[in-house]
C-alpha cells in the first residue's frame, strides 16, 4: 500500500504576530514553528494504516523554504518512511489552489492508495487543499474526519458536522481524507525513531518543477480586526434573556459546543 | 595475686577443642565467601559503574559510618538502640579477638600474654558491661519491633531468627561466664571486674563444682556453635547487612549530589535508553538491594507515600533485587509498575536519611527515561504537551518565546544581546518568567539587585527552559537539547556569574550543566542576596513579621541551603516558627521531578498537606525560595481553603518589600 500524508509547517499560535511590511501575511520575526496541528492527526493515522497492513510505504510531503524540514523530520520520527521536501521559498504567497496543483503534480503518477491531509492550515484556514488534491486526481474524499478504520480494501470514517452530529462514510481506495482534533492522540517520537529519522531519505524537488497551475485568488490585505468595545448589555425579560444569552454563546463562543 | 583468668578453662586447649574449633571456624567462613561468590554474580549482571574511585575518602566514609554509627543513629530512638546494640557487639567481638590472639597466637607461639593486671580489668568489665547493654538494646528493639510495631516496618521470618540467635548468643555467653566464675572467682577480687558475671554466679554456685562445670563445658560448646551459627547466616539472612551495608558506604555516590548521569544519546550503537531489564541497571543498584535493611525511614519521609500514593521507596529498591536475584527476564517498569515511577517527586528525602546510602532516586529516573524515550509515554497527556511546547517554544508553559524576556521592560535591565558587560546574568527560568504570579520574584530580585549597585542582565527571548522537569521525568533527549543551547548562548556571552532564583534551574546550571562545558560560576539568590547584606551593600527594612519557612527540596537536600535563606528572613524582620519537617527533613511540595508538569491524580495533594503543615505553626505567611513551590502554595491554599489565613511568597518578595 502506498500512503502519502501532506503536512504544513505554522508558527506557533502562541507566537507574538506582527503583520509583514508587504501587508498580505505576516512577519517571520520571532516566531515558533511547529506541525500544522491538524496535520499532526494525519501523520498519526497514516502511521498506524502503516502499522496495520504492514506491508506499506509512506511518505510525508512538505511545501516550504529549508526550515520545514525540521517539521519533516518530527513526521519521519513518528514513523514516515520518506520525505518530500517540495523547495520553495515563498510557499506562503501561494493560494490553495497553487498548493493542491503542486502536490497534485507530484502525486499524479505514484498511485497512492490513501492521502491524508489535515482538514485545514492553522495560519491560513482555507481548508480547501486537501478536498482540491482530492478533486484534481480524481479520487473521492473524505472531509473532517474524527474517526478512521480500515478493512477490506475500504475506509470507513466518521465525519464531524455542525451541532456535534457525526456521519459514517464508507469509501473504497484509492481516496483521500481530511483529519480533524479527536482522530488520535498523536504519539511522541521515541528517541531510537528520532535517531533512525535523521538517516530517512528526504528529497527537495524545486517547486519550479511541480507547479503548473495559476493563482486564481489573491490576498489583498492581512489586517489585525479593530478592537471594538467589549461590553454587550441585554434587556428584556429574565426569560426571554436567557434565551438570548444562550444563542449568543452558542454561536459567538464556544463554551457550550 | 594476678587480674587474669584461665582462657579455654574446663575445656581444654588441647587439640580436641581446637581442631574441631577452628575446623568450624573455616567451614563457617568458606560458606559466606562462597554464597558471597554467588551473590557477586547476581550483581554482575548490571552494568559496569565505577565506585572504587576516591578509595581513601570512601573507606573513612564507610568508617565513620560502622565504627560511629553516623547514619543510623539520625533517627534519634531506633537510632541509638541499634548503635548502642552495636558498640556492645562489636566490643565483644574484639574482645574475642584478644582472647584468640593471646591463646592461640602470643601465648602458644611466644608465651607472651597481655590479658592480666589493669589491662585484664579493663577487658573484663568493659565487655562485661557491652553485653548487658547489647542485652538491653535487643530487648529495646525487641519490643518495639513485636509489641509497638512502628507503622509500615515489615516483620519476616529473618527478623525473628535474629532476634533470637542473637539473644541466645549473648544469654549463654554470661551463663558460660558465670559458671566459670562460680567455680573459680567467687570471693576473690577479680569476681568484681565482672559484675554481670558475677551476679550470674552467685545465683548459680548453688550447683556445685561438678554440675557447673558439665553446664560450663556444654554451654560452651553451645555458644560456639550458635556463633557459628550466625556466621554462616549472615548471607541467608537480613544479617548480611552487616557486611553489604558497611560495602554500601565504600560504594556510595560521592556527588555532586544529586546530578543524574548524562546518557550518550550519541551513541550510534545504542539499541535502547533508559532501562526496562536488570541488565540494563547497574551493578550498584541491585547491591543496593542488598544493603537494604528495611528499616522503612524512606518510606517515612516519602511525600507520595505519605499521601496515598503507591510509591515507597524502599519497595521499589526492594523490587530491584527481587528481579536480580529471582526473575532476572522481567520487566522492571511492569514489575514496578508506572504509577509508582511516575509517583516520585525526586525531593530526595529517601536518599537523605537512608542509613545505608541507597540511591534510589536515579533509579527511579532510569525507569522513567525508558518509558519516555522507548515507548513516548507519560503520566498524562498534560505532560506531553508540556514537552511539546517546551520543544516549539522552549517552555513548558506554551507561551511564545519571544515575550520570555516581557516582564522586564520597565526595569530598566539589557539583555546579554544588548549589552554583555554584566555583574551577573540572572537566569530567570521558565515559571519567574511566565507565571503571572511568579514574575513577582524576577522583578523583586532585579530591584534587590539594582538597590545593592549590580548590574544585571538577562537573556531574554534567548533564553530557555533549564530542562530540569523535563530530566527528571525522563526525557533526557529533550533535556540535553535544550542545556547545550543554553550553554552554549552563556559560553558565547562569557559570562562570569550567574545567578538563579530559581532553585531546579540552580542544581541544574551548577551540576548537570557542567557535563556540557558551562563555565560560569552558578550562585543561588539567597547565598548572592545574603552576602550583599553581609556586606552591607545591600540594606533593607527591619519590619516585624510572623512566618514559617519552607525548605525546598533542591535549595536544602540537593545543596545544603539552610541557614541563607534564613539569615535573609531575619533580617528582613521575620520571626520564622518552624514547621516540623523542616531543614533535610523538609517536605516536598509535590512540584519537583517534573511533577511540576503532570496533575496529580492518586491520592491526597501533597501540596495541601504541606499548606497545613505551615498552617499548624500559627504563622501567616508562607516563605519559600522556589517558584515551582510558590506555584504549588498558591494553590494548596486554595484547596485547604485557607487563603484568609496564611499567605505564600518568596523571600525576594519579602526583601524587595522593605527596600
Amino acid at each position: 500500500m502506498k500512503i502519502l500524508v501532506c503536512i504544513k509547517q505554522v508558527p506557533d499560535m502562541e507566537s507574538k504576530f506582527k503583520v509583514a511590511a508587504n501587508g498580505t501575511w505576516y512577519d517571520n520575526q520571532d516566531l515558533a514553528w511547529r506541525m500544522n496541528e491538524y496535520d499532526e492527526y494525519a501523520v498519526e493515522q497514516a502511521v498506524r494504516l502503516k502499522e496495520q497492513v504492514k506491508d506499506a510505504d509512506l511518505t510525508v510531503l512538505c511545501i516550504g523554504s529549508d526550515k520545514v524540514k525540521e517539521t519533516m523530520k518530527k513526521a519521519l520520527a513518528m514513523g514516515c518512511d520518506r520525505g518530500a521536501h517540495i523547495a520553495d521559498d515563498s510557499s506562503w504567497d501561494k493560494e490553495p489552489f497553487q498548493i493542491a496543483g503542486i502536490i497534485t503534480e507530484y502525486a499524479r503518477d505514484k498511485s497512492f492508495d490513501v492521502i491524508f491531509t489535515g482538514m485545514q492550515s492553522q495560519d491560513r484556514g482555507s481548508g480547501q487543499v486537501g478536498v482540491l488534491v482530492a478533486e484534481m486526481l480524481g479520487l473521492p474524499s473524505v472531509s473532517t474526519i474524527v474517526d478512521f478504520a480500515f478493512a477490506d480494501g475500504a475506509i470507513e470514517a466518521k465525519r464531524e458536522l455542525e451541532g456535534g452530529i457525526r456521519a459514517n462514510v464508507k469509501v473504497q481506495l484509492p481516496a483521500l481524507v481530511t483529519c480533524q482534533l479527536g482522530l488520535n492522540t498523536p504519539r511522541y517520537p521515541t528517541l531510537p525513531n528520532i535517531m533512525k529519522a535523521k538517516k530517512k531519505e528526504l528529497l527537495s524537488i524545486p517547486v519550479q518543477e511541480l507547479l503548473k497551475v495559476d493563482a486564481r485568488l489573491e490576498t489583498e490585505k492581512m489586517f489585525f480586526p479593530e478592537k471594538k468595545g467589549g461590553g454587550l448589555v441585554l434587556e428584556g425579560e429574565a426569560g426571554e434573556l436567557a434565551d438570548r444569552l444562550i444563542s449568543i454563546l452558542k454561536n459567538k463562543t464556544s463554551v457550550l459546543k | 595475686m594476678e587480674f587474669t583468668r584461665e582462657i579455654y578453662w574446663n575445656v581444654g586447649h588441647g587439640a580436641g577443642t581446637l581442631v574441631p574449633m577452628y575446623l568450624l571456624v573455616i567451614a563457617a567462613i568458606a560458606v559466606v565467601v562462597k554464597t558471597f561468590l554467588q551473590r557477586r554474580e547476581v550483581y554482575r549482571q548490571g552494568l559496569p559503574l565505577n565506585r572504587t574511585d576516591q578509595l581513601g575518602s570512601r573507606i573513612s566514609e564507610m568508617l565513620s559510618n560502622v565504627l560511629l554509627q553516623k547514619k543510623v543513629t539520625r533517627v534519634k530512638v531506633p537510632g541509638m538502640f541499634h548503635g548502642l546494640f552495636f558498640w556492645g557487639f562489636f566490643l565483644l567481638l574484639i574482645g574475642t579477638t584478644l582472647i584468640v590472639l593471646q591463646a592461640d597466637f602470643t601465648d602458644l607461639l611466644f608465651g607472651y600474654k597481655f590479658l592480666k593486671g589493669n589491662f585484664y580489668k579493663l577487658f573484663s568489665i568493659t565487655l562485661d558491661l557491652a553485653g548487658i547493654v547489647a542485652i538491653v538494646m535487643l530487648g529495646a528493639l525487641f519490643v518495639r519491633r513485636y509489641f509497638m510495631r512502628p507503622e509500615g516496618l515489615e516483620t519476616k521470618k529473618d527478623d525473628a531468627i535474629m532476634h533470637g540467635l542473637m539473644t541466645v548468643i549473648l544469654l549463654t555467653g554470661f551463663v558460660i561466664e558465670g559458671a566459670r566464675m562460680a567455680v573459680t572467682e567467687l570471693g576473690g577480687p577479680v569476681a568484681t571486674w565482672s559484675p554481670v558475671g558475677h551476679l550470674v554466679a552467685q545465683s548459680i554456685a548453688w550447683m556445685g563444682e561438678d554440675t557447673l562445670r558439665l553446664v560450663h563445658k556444654l554451654t560452651w560448646w553451645f555458644h560456639l556453635l550458635l556463633v557459628m551459627g550466625f556466621i554462616v547466616l549472615i548471607p541467608f539472612t537480613k544479617f548480611r547487612h552487616i557486611l553489604t551495608t558497611s560495602a554500601n558506604y565504600i560504594f556510595a555516590d560521592r556527588g555532586p549530589r544529586g546530578k543524574l548521569t548524562s546518557l550518550d544519546l550519541e551513541n550510534e550503537d545504542a539499541e535502547t535508553f533508559g532501562a526496562t531489564s536488570i541488565q540494563e541497571m547497574t551493578w550498584k543498584d541491585i547491591f543496593d538491594a542488598d544493603a537494604c535493611t528495611l528499616c522503612k525511614r524512606c518510606q517515612d519521609r516519602c511525600p507520595a507515600w505519605s499521601t496515598g500514593k503507591p510509591l515507597s521507596p524502599m519497595k521499589v529498591v526492594n523490587q530491584i533485587g527481587e528481579v536480580a536475584f529471582n526473575t532476572p527476564e522481567a520487566n522492571l517498569i511492569d514489575t514496578i509498575s508506572r504509577d509508582v515511577l511516575w509517583s516520585c517527586t525526586t525531593c530526595r528525602a529517601c536518599q537523605e536519611i537512608c542509613p545505608a546510602s541507597i540511591e534510589h532516586v536515579n533509579k527511579i529516573v532510569e525507569l522513567r527515561r525508558s518509558m519516555v524515550l522507548m515507548e513516548g509515554e507519560f503520566p498524562g497527556d498534560e505532560v506531553m504537551t508540556a514537552m511539546e511546547a517546551t520543544e516549539v517554544n522552549g517552555n513548558p508553559l506554551g507561551i511564545g518565546y519571544a515575550s520570555r524576556g516581557d516582564w522586564a521592560e520597565a526595569l530598566g535591565i539589557k539583555t546579554l544581546a544588548e549589552d554583555p558587560q554584566v555583574d551577573i546574568l540572572y537566569f530567570v527560568g521558565c515559571y519567574a518568567s511566565f507565571d503571572k504570579r511568579n514574575i513577582a520574584i524576577a522583578k523583586s530580585f532585579v530591584k534587590l539587585c539594582q538597590a545593592a549597585g549590580i548590574k544585571v542582565g538577562i537573556l531574554g527571548k534567548e533564553e530557555k527552559c533549564c530542562g530540569e522537569p523535563m530530566r527528571k521525568m525522563g526525557n533526557e533527549y529533550l533535556y540535553q537539547s535544550l542545556a547545550m543551547e543554553n550553554v552554549e548562548l552563556i559560553n558565547g556571552y562569557g559570562v562570569k556569574k550567574i545567578v538563579t532564583t530559581c532553585p531546579h534551574c540552580y542544581n541544574t546550571l551548577e551540576k548537570d550543566y557542567r557535563d556540557f562545558e558551562l563555565a560560569a560560576e552558578v550562585e543561588t539568590y539567597t547565598v548572592f542576596l545574603e552576602k550583599l547584606l553581609h556586606s552591607g551593600k545591600l540594606k533593607v527594612r527591619s519590619e516585624g513579621l510572623s512566618c514559617t519557612y519552607h525548605d525546598s527540596c533542591y535549595l536544602g537536600r540537593h545543596n545544603d541551603i539552610y541557614d541563607a535563606p534564613r539569615a535573609l528572613i531575619k533580617a528582613a524582620g521575620g520571626t520564622i516558627t518552624e514547621m516540623e519537617k523542616s531543614r533535610s527533613e523538609g517536605f516536598c511540595c509535590s512540584a519537583g521531578g517534573g511533577r511540576i508538569l503532570a496533575e496529580e491524580k492518586i491520592g491526597e495533594r501533597i501540596n495541601v498537606k504541606r499548606v497545613n503543615m505551615a498552617v499548624e505553626t500559627g504563622a501567616n505567611v508562607l516563605v519559600s525560595n522556589c517558584p515551582f513551590c510558590l506555584t504549588m502554595f498558591e494553590d494548596g491554599v486554595k484547596g485547604a481553603e485557607v487563603e484568609d489565613k496564611l499567605k505564600p511568597k518568596d523571600i525576594a518578595e519579602l526583601l524587595a518589600e522593605r527596600l
